[in-house]
């Protein structure tokens, strides 16, 4: 009963979220400009084309009504047609939705171990040199802006060793009617260089929280105990350690993947990366205020699916959560 | 650094998914070509492959490999037969157009007079706005008939020389068995189908074109087998993929990356663009948001006195735009079209600028102090822009005038530009040739008669539009060319506008391409590459 009374209220938690981010993001994409003057050739069409395209859009209602039609229309499944690019803007969305999905996902492959592995070793010497380096470093590669980030690995990685493509997707494999890049070694090769630019910050942040919750665990009385018990290290580390600095680690993890799947504008532009986030910003550029909303959708899903899928994690890594509910 | 035991599985894990990712790829080389495949990277976004949707440079330029026009633009922008072998006029009404024989659709369709009405019937009764972007080019034929299947005869509702230029930009399509193709079915992938030298293969909107050579092309067999095109808006993106060698071409060479790209091995062709940008005066309104006295009271529009137009221009340093901020790749202007191009004048050269000779104009028009206004253009859209406006900021507070650069991305900055909440601002034109400039940007705006579509500062000069109309109505060829450019030298002594600068199409292409010729309308196509010999 508790369990259904949880998830209903969750839900209608998301409901009203939903209902907030299209009133703001409609509110706010209507009053950045007019969409017209970038569906029409503005410097070829005449006043009259101008007119005609803003009545074919809709966009001669108020706004209120124009919110409604939109509404209605979402509640029967359809954000409408691009301005720009004419098709269904949800299928435009899905269609890019694998190239972020991948990338997102391999960037978390690199920086959820690496950070953790870190944080750990760090966590265990404290004051060391290598905890020193680390905590700099991981200062430095959260401070960076991911453009420059980006655009020094192009240099580095690409234009100087030539050992990386600089940008795009490379070769697809075509698998559950979508096209991934990671299915071929042409495309993992175009993987690389922009999973590492959403990785290294992501591994500075895993690294410093794995390594403040190790060293609050290390100084903690059953550490000691399990010690004196004499067990090894290695297995205080695999049983007890890991599994009580996992709970902020995996919440970090579940909030930058979405973070990555909505928010990797800056890498995906830079690399020319066709995914999600790049077609947010694209669509904001050109006013596609269909595609926009049909994004901002999504993403706000993504976001609330996720969180729950922690707060689920949290309840298989921490016992007493499991216990409460 | 030693590690301690427990840590080595915490890191051999991730190093194995560092080393898992690169070493099945190690004898993968990062750039793989295959012989007679080109790849260009575009800043052009192929938004649709409906090619009657919108006629703009994203969608004609692509396009253009895979349909074709009646009329094709050379590189001097003198008409030459596509599709269409000859034309003539019949009566100052009546056109008609001789078809090339031989010519087939991809699909193996003989290309006929049918498919010629076909196209023009689509974009004036079947598109609905806002798609049929051509429409305004097609509103005026009466009626379009197939006299033989080579022969088509178009009838104009008013006297049109200009017709076979307007043919230039409109693409051929199949005529189906019955109705009309919808955007939607053309957009689905269905492949388009046209007479062009390449075929298409597969596109993502926004993302990539992919196409195959079309061996049955009525003009010989073109020269690549496949051509590739990547979507890539950012600039230096475009300037590392070419460096690294993974595309043959990249359009839109930012002029700053010009040297670093020769350094590395790479070759430039630019060509002025058949454009202008300009600073546009509102010279309607009594009075104008921002411009107001030193002392921050309004005052009464400055810009209907033609000698403050006169004195801004004189203070406008058309050099240092051309050179600095566009690094030489830009070409100060006079007029409408480059020097040189069909109808603009051989007198109107880019003045240097005299700042005694424009105060001495601000104080007789009755402002020795100056005045402040704000100074407003898109930033981002053409090379240069936002750029230009700090420059000429700082020329005019030489004279007294203080203006304060407002730039605004260029959606914004048009629905503020609409809504009349600049005084002046700076623009960017272009058009097939001088006379649709002139008419859209400088001609009285007049609904009827559909002039005046950009003069957006509403100016108004009896004389000039008289002239235009007049020359408007010769036929194409020298006579109807000096009478526009006396028209915009008429006009231009007036200063409805400052004309800045043309800018320079820029293409770096690598060691693959022989060569790459340059198209003033800015269009990015395989066919003008030639390959590099072996």
């Amino acid at each position: 009963m508790d369990m259904i009374s949880i998830v209903f209220g969750r839900l209608s938690q998301a409901f009203l979220l939903l209902i907030a981010m299209s009133l703001i993001g409609f509110i706010g994409i209507h009053s950045v400009g007019n969409p017209v003057f970038n569906v029409v050739n503005i410097e070829t069409a005449t006043p009259e084309d101008i007119q005609a395209a803003t009545i074919a859009l809709g966009l001669d209602q108020p706004i209120w009504r124009q919110y409604l039609v939109f509404i209605s229309n979402v509640v029967s499944g359809n954000f409408g047609t691009s301005y720009i690019y004419h098709q269904p803007a949800f299928t435009l969305v899905m269609s890019k939705l694998p190239a972020t999905l991948e990338l997102a996902f391999i960037a978390m492959l690199i920086a959820a171990p690496l950070g953790t592995g870190l944080g750990l070793l760090a966590g265990r010497r404290v004051g060391s040199l290598f905890d020193r380096t680390l905590l700099n470093g991981s200062v430095s590669a959260l401070s960076i802006p991911s453009f420059w980030l980006a655009m020094m690995l192009i240099l580095v990685g690409a234009i100087l060793t030539g050992w990386f493509p600089s940008g795009g997707r490379g070769a697809t494999e075509r698998v559950l009617g979508e096209d991934w890049s990671w299915m071929t070694a042409n495309g993992l090769w175009h993987l690389v260089l922009p999973a590492l630019a959403l990785a290294i910050p992501n591994i500075a942040l895993i690294a410093r929280l794995s390594r403040s919750g190790t060293i609050e665990v290390e100084s903690q009385d059953f550490t000691r105990f399990c010690r004196a018990k004499g067990l090894s290290s290695r297995r205080i580390l695999m049983r007890h350690t890991l599994p009580n600095i996992s709970v902020p680690i995996v919440t970090i993890i579940g909030l930058q993947f979405g973070g990555m799947l909505a928010f990797a504008v800056v890498v995906e532009s830079i690399f020319s990366w066709p995914g999600v986030g790049k077609l947010l910003i694209d669509s904001i550029q050109l006013l596609d205020r269909p595609v926009v909303m049909a994004t901002l959708t999504f993403i706000a899903v993504a976001f609330v699916g996720l969180n729950a899928l922690v707060d689920l994690f949290y309840a298989v890594l921490d016992p007493r959560v499991r216990l409460s509910s | 650094m030693k590690l301690g035991r427990p840590f080595r599985p915490c890191l051999l894990s991730a190093f194995l998914v560092s080393v898992s990712l690169g070493a099945s790829l190690i004898s993968t080389p990062a750039v793989a070509q295959e012989p007679g495949d080109l790849r260009i990277a575009t800043s052009y976004k192929l938004m649709t492959l409906d090619p009657h949707y919108a006629n703009l440079n994203e969608n004609t330029s692509l396009l253009s490999h895979i349909y074709e026009r009646l009329v094709y633009q050379d590189e001097g922008l003198e008409l030459k037969p596509g599709l269409a072998i000859s034309w003539r006029a019949l009566s100052p009404t009546q056109w008609e157009f001789k078809l090339r024989d031989g010519v087939r659709f991809h699909g193996g369709a003989v290309f006929d007079a049918e498919d010629v009405v076909y196209s023009i019937e689509r974009i004036r009764d079947f598109l609905k706005p806002p798609s049929g972007g051509f429409r305004s080019s097609v509103s005026g034929i009466k009626a379009v008939s197939a006299t033989d299947p080579l022969t088509v005869v178009i009838e104009t509702s008013g006297a049109a020389p200009t017709l076979p230029l307007t043919f230039s930009s409109i693409f051929m399509m199949n005529k189906p068995a019955e109705g009309f193709e919808t955007t939607e079915a053309l957009n689905s992938g269905a492949a388009p189908v046209g007479t062009g030298p390449y075929k298409f293969e597969s596109w993502s909107s926004g993302e990539s074109l992919r196409l195959v050579r079309n061996d049955g092309y009525w003009g010989g067999k073109p020269a690549w087998l496949t051509v590739g095109f990547r979507v890539i808006e950012n600039p230096a993106a475009r300037v590392a993929a070419l460096s690294t060698g993974e595309v043959d071409v990249a359009d839109a060479i930012p002029a700053r990356d010009v040297d670093g790209l020769k350094q590395r091995g790479a070759w430039i062709a630019s060509v002025g663009a058949a454009r202008i940008n300009f600073v546009q005066f509102d010279v309607d309104r009594d009075t104008l948001p921002g411009v107001t006295d030193k002392s921050g009271e309004p005052i009464a529009n400055p810009f209907k006195d033609p000698q403050v137009r006169r004195a801004l221009a004189l203070a406008t340093d058309r050099g240092i735009l051309a050179d600095k901020i566009l690094a030489g790749y830009g070409t100060a202007a006079s007029q409408v079209f480059p020097t040189g191009l069909p109808g603009t004048s051989a007198k109107l050269l880019p003045e240097a600028p005299d700042y005694e000779a424009a105060k001495a104009l601000l104080a007789r028009a009755g402002y020795p102090d100056g005045f402040n206004l704000v100074l407003a253009g898109p930033a981002g859209r053409y090379p240069g822009d936002a750029e230009s406006l700090q420059a000429i900021a700082q020329s005019w507070a030489r004279i007294g005038v203080n203006a304060q650069p407002s730039t605004a991305p260029f959606s914004v900055f048009n629905t503020k530009r609409a809504a009349g909440d600049y005084a002046v601002w700076y623009g960017g034109t272009s058009g097939e040739a001088v006379d649709i400039i002139l008419r859209a940007l400088l001609a009285s705006p007049n609904k009827e008669r559909g002039t005046g579509a950009l003069n957006f500062g509403k100016y108004q000069n009896v004389a000039f539009d008289e002239m235009l109309a007049k020359a408007e109505s010769i036929a194409v060829g020298p006579e109807r060319d000096a009478a526009l450019a006396s028209a915009t030298e008429l006009v231009m002594a007036d200063q409805p506008i400052i004309p800045l600068y043309h800018f320079h199409h820029i293409v770096g292409y690598g060691p693959r391409i022989g060569s790459y010729v340059m198209h003033p309308r800015g269009w990015t196509t395989a066919m003008q590459t030639i390959a590099a010999t072996e």
